[in-house]
């Protein structure tokens, strides 16, 4: 029952990205449906704030995950996300080949044929969110051999972010909490500016890993072996797809997801080293990362929350990471995710969890580093 | 083509070198997380492959690389037999050479 218990709870992702698919299919007013659950997660998030867990184990310390199972739904979120581009691609070309409104069924499921303008946008912005939150397993894959890492990369570059793999093993998880890396947000800067100078900053850092290590091998830049190149290769098919289903509407369309699911995707780096110091050279200790770790969040983002864990133990699965007294904020994803988008608010929310931090964590060389962010009224 | 069917082993030993001393490494384990279990002293920082920190020349056997090696050492350590710890499965058994003193 355990067993049964501690797999299942990481399904959520899985069941809702089958929902907006479905709804998507189902037409009308259904396609706004990953929007609503992205709302309805929101609040859930909100209402168990207070509840934390640990990782569970059995008496001899094994862990109830069963990774066989772990890493099939994980693969099988690729074709899951390919498919719900598909789906909305269908979506597009009925759109602007003025398909007629009219009820049919498949496989016993009523569906509306046909999309008004409205709906049309439900259905950009729930693939939106929801390719978005695939970057969970883009990111867990990411830390995986040979065939995890293909799944991670082509699963990113369903949001044209392939590069991200690369950044995040060789950049993030090395320089995190410095300014050598692009992921961590330094005090006082926003998740909007976050956003897109951490995206263009790991790209660039992936380019610049492809220039080297094609150097070292004595290889021509442009070639196959170029990971950079292939990873916006591997975007393609998508650009291909939605040019295909509408045009200038198509690209408009994937315009959006991308900008919508590399936006969640900066903001989970953003939330995860904000205004946190390292000394470069130093090692990655629990105090760099912030945990988000209450029930909901923990399992809806498979533990991505326990970055604290995760950071120092990075080959670990991600159903064995656990509370490890990291700096905490107390809320869940969703909702310190809105507190970013009101910059004010969020600075004034993370202000004494900043303090507290240089008071109780930071070594007095990361202290001095504090103190010169507070001397230029940074905070 | 009969190796396809040979019964994989289920752990293989790593012999560290220069001391001799003899671990065993699981089928799923890395070379570090292995060492660091036995209680070996093996350097380390970052566990993903990216600070090479871990880095350690195989002597003897083969291993199975979980990631391209190619971003952290240079084309002179690859050709040496240089690999990354944490990113290493064995495929035989070892003889590795590391620096416990880093």
């Amino acid at each position: 029952m355990k067993t049964f218990y501690v797999n299942a709870r990481y399904l959520i992702v899985p069941v809702m990205t089958i929902a907006t698919i479905l709804g998507l299919f189902i037409g009308n007013y259904f396609a706004w449906l990953g929007v609503i659950l992205f709302g309805l997660n929101t609040i859930v998030d909100t209402l168990t704030k207070n509840i934390h867990l640990r990782a569970d184990f059995d008496d001899n310390g094994n862990s109830y995950g069963i990774k066989r199972l772990q890493y099939a739904v994980m693969y099988l979120m690729l074709p899951a996300f390919i498919f719900l581009q598909v789906i909305l691609a269908w979506r597009l070309y009925q759109y602007t080949s003025v398909t007629s409104f009219e009820t049919l069924s498949f496989l016993g499921l009523s569906y509306q044929s046909g999309i008004t303008g409205f709906n049309l946008i439900g259905s950009v912005l729930s693939a939106g969110l929801w390719a978005g939150l695939g970057i969970i397993y883009g990111h867990e894959l990411s830390h995986n051999r040979k065939e995890g890492f293909l799944v991670s990369r082509l699963i990113m570059a369903l949001s044209g972010a392939s590069h991200f793999t690369y950044a995040h093993v060789y950049n993030h998880h090395l320089d995190l909490g410095h300014e050598d890396d692009p992921a961590t947000a330094p005090r006082g800067r926003n998740v909007y500016s976050h956003a897109w100078l951490s995206h263009v900053g790991q790209s660039q850092y992936s380019y610049d890993l492809e220039r080297d290590k094609l150097k070292k091998q004595k290889k021509s830049f442009f070639s196959l072996s170029n990971k950079w190149i292939l990873g916006y290769l591997y975007s393609l098919p998508s650009i291909l797809l939605f040019v295909w289903a509408g045009g200038v509407l198509g690209v408009l369309s994937l315009t959006v997801i991308w900008a919508i699911s590399n936006f969640l995707l900066e903001a989970l780096n953003f939330m995860g080293h904000y205004g946190l110091i390292r000394e470069k050279g130093k090692p990655v200790e629990h105090r760099h990362s912030w945990d988000n770790d209450n029930l909901f969040t923990s399992w809806f983002f498979i533990e991505i929350g326990r970055q604290g864990d995760h950071h120092v133990r990075g080959e670990t699965y991600f159903w064995e990471l656990d509370d490890v007294d990291a700096p905490n904020y107390g809320i869940g994803y969703f909702s310190l995710f809105v507190l970013t988008l009101f910059p004010p608010v969020f600075r004034r929310f993370t202000q004494k969890l900043l303090d507290d931090w240089d008071e109780n964590k930071a070594t007095v060389a990361e202290k001095e580093i504090a103190n010169q962010f507070k001397n230029l009224s940074i905070s | 083509m009969f190796s396809l069917f040979k019964k994989k082993s289920s752990s293989y030993s790593a012999t560290l070198m220069p001391s001799g001393k003899e671990i065993r490494v699981k089928r799923g384990e890395n070379l570090l997380t292995a060492a660091l279990s036995a209680g070996v002293k093996w350097p380390y920082k970052c566990r993903v492959g990216s600070c090479g920190t871990c880095k350690c020349k195989i002597l003897d056997g083969k291993i199975s690389p979980e990631i391209d090696f190619g971003y952290v050492l240079n084309f002179d350590e690859l050709n040496d037999g240089y690999a990354l710890a944490c990113q290493t499965a064995l495929k035989t058994d070892i003889k590795v050479m590391v620096n416990l003193k880093k």
